[in-house]
């Protein structure tokens, strides 16, 4: 497994690191990304034997596809350089740090990492890494963090812990994490980095999830965090392109195409240029709608 | 590899295999209970087995409780538990794995 | 999913959430002599907080635990619960537990590789990690040819020990070939397991052919037996009484080739006198039971609480006639230390 810079990232599926079960099955829901997760979830007295076991799992079982995140326990705990050696040695996509609040925490992990790479032999570069956001120090420094090494992969707003740091909790209409959602995704843009939302626990407010899923679509996030298999199919939901968009990034594809057949430097579409963000956006959109089954082989529109 | 204490890793959930560890001296003695054991009890004794060699216990007593877990699972169980009976959980040695 | 939550009993409002779930399990004795011993208590809460699984630690004893299944794989939350008790005792450096519990949930205990030591119709009494009664067993003395040998057993508390004891494993002695005498290993009085244990050891060390040994965890005592999940507190005394009986019957004398259980009849306590003879009635035919008078000095049977109580009193003279010389001189080294443990309020009446 090797990092990818872009990838289509709609999904960060949670998964408890010390939960062979959950871990066994977790590649078969096509999540986007699958965050095997040393942290938070797993308790104080069974750190060693979650590392051994997603270890080994990253080393044997079979994820679909998905891209694989670890969340390592934070730098300022005793299970940080045991986590990162034993994860650059398993070769995982990406490394999440916790509790990021300055570019330094993630310059020190890229050098952990680079370090660990020289040890054993492993190509410099081919593990990402990802801060998650969770604290109003890490809001305020989210462009720097973003922007703190060519490595980075993306922001996650973590809005738990950040409620908590901003002595609030978390409410339904997300009011609370206005500022600190627009701020990471503002750093994430600025940088060209991923910007992921926080999760949604409450399994039972389907609707609920759908409109968080729907403003964070709304306001340019990447993708969501995920505790359940179950929200993997609403978020692809939200965040599938319309007939509309498709065919429209289908005719930048074409007007792509038929500039570079002309050996023609300068896209135009409609007498107007075509530049780089609708170029990338087009690549997206049909990066989505493949994805999701949206189109055929041929670029046909097969969705409902 | 001297075990000074006993060591368990390990839950007793769906896919996962509870392994303790603890003093013997007549070589590694292993004590399966499995669902599974007539059909997968000498794999499962094997990779434990492999496991706590490559490590480098040659006697030990192994009580082992087995949900079904895959041999990645039964390996990582194995040597987090030995490393806990011999109290070096603070250095992981991946190397076994 | 399920989280897994610490509880805080001491906290009224998670106590009385705790006992209603427990209750709509049909478990109903949250008797302080039950709660006292709690180390420490966790539940399982679903999606939406509801309590929907308990188990709590009580040394190396699983009590109060219960899972409502509705809804969930049968059994996951179950084994979620034992193995989080499990978790708890093994990084107290426990590795060795039992558990106490209706005899309906004695299987889905063996499913997470408990063993069995005994069932009556309401209790089943299980073991789980190491060392287990296996190792108990091999490590015990042995002789030569032992399975072709007339042997005989005495359980006793002995606290302290007296010549009543003395004589009871006396006649035991003349008339088997080898005497097991197990010290119950609880610590429920004035001395010590390890005090009584080597008091029994010195008052006994011209007896060749007698084994003193410890009664492990197995000697199945009532003051840790957990009542809470038996249908009336009143069942108590029966149902461990029974369970006792067939873990020596079943477990304990097969292997060592007992055949004969020695018992001092109980003229002054009806409840010892009741449990002889329910012990008696679950042990044999299997286990001959042999009940001996008890040896009276002035025509006073020798009991080890008039001991206590001549600690207590100071009387050493007055104990000359009832405990072996090891004993006295015992008694005689550590008086003022044994008296304060009086002082501080340990029990001293009982058995």
């Amino acid at each position: 497994m090797t990092y990818v810079k872009n990838r289509l990232r709609r999904t960060m599926m949670f998964v408890p690191g010390n939960n062979p079960a959950m871990i066994k099955d977790c590649g078969i829901y096509g999540a986007d990304s699958i965050m095997l997760d040393l942290e938070d979830s797993v308790s104080l007295t069974e750190k060693d034997a979650a590392r051994m076991l997603v270890y080994e799992a990253i080393k044997t079982v079979d994820f679909g596809g998905s891209e694989i995140v670890v969340r390592v326990n934070g730098q300022d705990t005793p299970f940080y350089d045991e986590d990162v050696k034993a994860m650059v040695k398993a070769g995982v996509d990406v490394i999440r740090l916790p509790k990021t609040e300055s570019a330094a925490m993630i310059q020190k992990l890229v050098k952990d990492i680079e370090h660990w790479e020289d040890e054993f032999g492993i190509e410099k570069g081919t593990i990402g890494v990802m801060a998650a956001i969770e604290s109003a120090k890490g809001v305020l420094h989210a462009p720097e963090i973003a922007e703190s090494t060519p490595l980075m992969m993306g922001l996650a707003v973590s809005g738990e812990d950040y409620t908590a740091d901003m002595h609030t909790h978390r409410y339904p209409d997300g009011r609370e994490l206005e500022f600190a959602r627009n701020m990471v995704l503002q750093a994430a843009r600025s940088a060209d980095v991923y910007a992921f939302d926080t999760v949604f626990s409450n399994m039972k407010d389907t609707e609920g999830f759908y409109r968080e899923t729907n403003y964070i679509h709304e306001l340019g996030y990447d993708g969501k965090s995920l505790v359940n298999p179950r929200q993997i199919a609403m978020v692809n939901k939200v965040f599938n392109p319309t007939k509309e968009e498709i065919e429209n990034a289908q005719n930048v594809e074409n007007a792509i195409r038929e500039a570079k057949a002309k050996g023609s430097g300068v896209i135009s579409m409609n007498g107007k240029m075509v530049d780089k963000p609708v170029v990338e956006k087009a690549t997206r959109v049909l990066q989505t709608a493949k994805a999701s089954n949206l189109i055929d082989e041929e670029g046909n529109y097969i969705g409902e | 590899m001297e075990i000074k204490t006993t060591g368990v890793a390990g839950t007793l959930e769906s896919s996962d295999i509870q392994i303790m560890v603890s003093k013997g001296n007549n070589g590694i003695e292993i004590d399966l209970d499995s669902e599974v054991k007539k059909a997968y009890g000498d794999e499962i004794e094997k990779v434990i087995t492999d496991t706590l060699t490559k490590y480098g216990l040659t006697d030990c007593k192994v009580k082992a409780t087995d949900k079904g877990a895959l041999d990645c699972v039964i390996k990582a169980r194995t040597l987090a538990a030995a490393q806990r009976a011999t109290e070096t959980s603070e250095k992981p040695d991946l190397e076994v794995l | 999913m399920d989280k897994l939550v610490d509880l805080y009993l001491n906290n009224a409002a998670t106590r009385q959430k705790w006992e209603a779930f427990l209750a709509s399990l049909d478990i109903h004795n949250f008797s302080d002599r039950e709660l006292d011993q709690i180390n420490h208590t966790f539940g399982l809460v679903d999606e939406e907080g509801k309590l929907v699984g308990t188990g709590s630690v009580a040394g190396n004893v699983l009590k109060y635990v219960g899972v409502c299944n509705k809804g969930v794989t049968s059994g996951a939350r179950f084994n979620k619960i034992v193995t989080a008790l499990q978790q708890y005792i093994f990084n107290e450096k426990i590795f060795h537990s039992f558990v106490f519990t209706k005899a309906k949930y004695s299987e889905s205990f063996q499913h997470l590789n408990f063993r069995e030591l005994a069932k009556t119709d309401q209790a089943a009494f299980l073991e789980s990690g190491t060392p287990d009664v296996d190792n108990y067993l091999a490590d015990l003395p042995k002789v030569n040819d032992q399975k072709d040998l007339k042997i005989g057993a005495i359980v006793m508390n002995a606290n302290p020990f007296t010549l009543g004891h003395r004589h009871l494993v006396e006649l035991a002695s003349e008339e088997n070939d080898l005497v097991y005498v197990f010290v119950v290993k609880e610590d429920a009085s004035l001395f010590t397991t390890d005090e009584r244990m080597e008091l029994v050891r010195a008052g006994l060390a011209d007896l060749a052919n007698v084994k003193v040994v410890s009664g492990g965890d197995y000697m199945v005592s009532k003051a840790t037996f957990p009542a809470y999940f038996l249908k009336s507190p009143e069942d108590l005394i029966d149902v461990q009484t029974a369970i006792d009986a067939r873990v020596f019957k079943n477990v304990i004398a097969p292997s060592l080739n007992i055949t004969r259980r020695y018992l001092g009849k109980e003229p002054l306590s009806m409840t010892t006198h009741y449990y002889n003879v329910s012990l008696a009635h679950e042990l044999s035919p299997d286990i001959e039971v042999i009940t001996i008078p008890r040896k009276e000095v002035n025509g006073d049977v020798i009991t080890a609480t008039e001991i206590r109580q001549k600690i207590k009193a100071g009387d050493l003279a007055g104990m000359k006639e009832l405990v072996p010389a090891t004993t006295l001189e015992f008694i005689e080294k550590n008086l003022a230390s044994l008296q304060a443990r009086i002082e501080k309020g340990m029990n001293i009446n009982g058995n």
